[in-house]
């Protein structure tokens, strides 16, 4: 997947998931599968769940954009309820993220290693602010910022659409190597379905293996 | 591992169901927004449908080791934090004719809810209180179930805490509680319980609801000191019990299990041949070694009527206050407390 330039977006037109700006983006539709059980760290989990089905979104249309200064993610995907509210203590959110290597063997399997970390940029549909995570190994996700990534959500007649994006460079533990350098990164996407109590590593996801995605150079790196 | 462990014995005899505990609780610790429906100190009265409704029916803890399902319990089961007509009633000028009424929808279920219903048919009737706060157990289910590690059992003194800084608010930590003694904070998004008063433990002090306890019903100490009574109503008398030890979790609060007046019979006349508490409910709640509890607790307080002496007695009735909290009795007030 490549994710064209658009030197000089406006972001406030980049984070509005129905932009015109998004219908020049190259689309993929990946699907999506439940992540396994074996997976959970938490016994308690895999037995709650063993007769339970793990994953209820089956694909998403992923698209992406950058700007030279911030790269962003387009995820939209078919969900018939929204789940923005928790309004008793038996509901979840919707969320989405999108997964980058924070290191260069970082392991999408086992959300990275110790000393293999993985960036996750994290919005969820009853939070205001996205979040930065990073793992070392399943379980082990901190939220290392709440101002670096920016997001939006709109659902709208029995779909999500989701914008998420955070700055190129930058630093810090969430700091992705070789992003912005024309090379190929992996990436890999996670929905959750709050209305089937999807939270935590009960999701869909993408796959075991990282998806491809180069940045279109910027005007000014191919002079 | 855990080196020491903290335990709470309360004596079911003598808990009145008066509620100083509930709200010596509430005062210091669940009066922030997003905490007002939750109470980690509850009392029931039984045999009843508890708090939350039903929660003995919805499962958790572990079976042969196993972690069993259980269910998420809803906010309208607690009960939740009513919204009355205050401002009417206090500033509305209609005097007398102003009532306080819960506003919205008219709620079906609170945390009392069937306060003193009981159990039995008239004359034999029964009914006794039951106070439940998290049982900080040996093998926390709540720990076991979260993903994220987001629940520490302190080594120090078994304490079990949600760490607030990594809980996100899952809730697999409700499911699986079989005690249902975890809150979900919407405000904060994430689950909250009883800390054992950890601050105050921390100074010597005991936790609030023993300590304001009226009726003296609860005793505080590890659980291997063998000079305080913790250890002498668990392991040498064998008085005191966990509730619903089947779940597996190894509960650190213990309860001496009520002896009721005997019924009466068809004529009117005291029948001794039977307890009004049946045994098989007391069984239900404490599994079979209740009924040798009962034994002892009948044969010392026979010992007493019958003008001997019974250290177990002694022990149950309290007479030096202070010696029931196992060196933790410090007066809170010799201390200039902290905002953390």
């Amino acid at each position: 997947m490549q994710a064209h330039v658009i030197p000089g977006i406006d972001e406030a037109e980049l984070l509005d998931p129905l932009h015109a700006l998004w219908r020049r983006a190259d689309v993929s539709r990946i699907a999506l599968s439940g992540t396994p059980l074996g997976l959970q760290p938490s016994p308690y989990v895999q037995a709650a769940w063993r007769d339970r089905r793990v994953g209820a979104t089956g694909h998403v249309r992923v698209a992406a954009l950058h700007d030279g200064v911030r790269l962003a993610f387009r995820l939209e995907w078919e969900d018939a309820s929204r789940d923005a509210v928790l309004t008793d203590d038996d509901r979840f959110a919707d969320a989405a993220a999108v997964m980058l290597p924070a290191a260069a063997e970082a392991p999408i399997y086992t959300m990275g290693a110790p000393g293999l970390p993985v960036t996750a940029w994290y919005w969820r549909a009853d939070e205001q602010q996205a979040r930065e995570i990073v793992a070392e190994g399943v379980g082990s996700s901190r939220t290392v910022a709440r101002d670096t990534v920016r997001a939006a959500g709109v659902w709208q007649a029995g779909r999500w659409s989701v914008v998420i994006a955070r700055s190129l460079t930058a630093g810090g533990p969430g700091a992705v190597q070789g992003l912005g350098t024309g090379a190929a990164i992996g990436f890999g996407v996670a929905i959750w379905e709050g209305g089937s109590g999807e939270r935590a590593g009960l999701k869909s996801w993408s796959g075991p293996a990282w998806q491809s995605l180069t940045l279109e150079p910027t005007p000014t790196a191919r002079s | 591992m855990t080196q020491r462990q903290l335990a709470m014995v309360l004596d079911l005899n003598k808990c009145i169901g008066c509620q100083t505990c509930t709200i010596a609780c509430k005062r210091l610790w669940t009066r922030d927004a997003g905490m007002e429906h939750m109470w980690f100190n509850t009392v029931n009265t039984q045999p009843g449908r508890g708090t939350p409704r039903d929660w003995e029916k919805m499962g958790g803890g572990f079976r042969a080791g196993m972690p069993q399902p259980g269910r998420l319990p809803r906010r309208g089961e607690f009960g939740d934090a009513w919204r009355y007509n205050h401002d009417d009633v206090f500033f509305g000028g209609q005097g007398a004719d102003a009532q306080l009424r819960i506003q919205g929808e008219a709620p079906d279920w609170g945390p009392n809810w069937d306060e003193d219903q009981g159990g039995g048919e008239y004359p034999n009737g029964y009914h006794f209180y039951l106070p439940r706060l998290c049982n900080h157990c040996t093998h926390p289910a709540c720990l076991a179930a979260c993903p994220r590690k987001a629940i520490v059992k302190r080594p120090k003194d078994g304490i079990v805490l949600v760490d607030e800084d990594r809980c996100r608010g899952f809730r697999f930590c409700m499911e699986a509680c079989p005690y249902k003694k975890i809150y979900f904070n919407q405000a904060r998004k994430l689950s909250q319980k009883c800390i054992f008063c950890f601050p105050r433990i921390e100074q010597g002090v005991a936790p609030a609801c023993a300590r304001q306890c009226p009726g003296r019903v609860r005793f505080v100490g590890y659980r291997d000191d063998r000079n305080a009574p913790i250890w002498k109503l668990v392991e040498q008398w064998k008085v005191a019990l966990p509730l619903h030890p089947e779940h597996g979790t190894e509960p650190n609060v213990f309860y001496v299990p009520p002896l009721a007046p005997y019924r009466f019979d068809a004529q009117g006349d005291v029948d001794e041949s039977r307890p009004r508490i049946p045994d098989e409910y007391l069984e239900s709640l404490f599994g079979p070694a209740v009924r040798d509890a009962l034994a002892t607790l009948k044969t010392e307080r026979a010992r007493v009527q019958g003008r001997g002496r019974s250290e177990l007695m002694d022990l149950l009735i309290g007479y030096r206050w202070k010696d029931m909290f196992g060196g933790f009795d410090r007066d809170p007030a010799t201390i200039e407390w902290r905002p953390a």
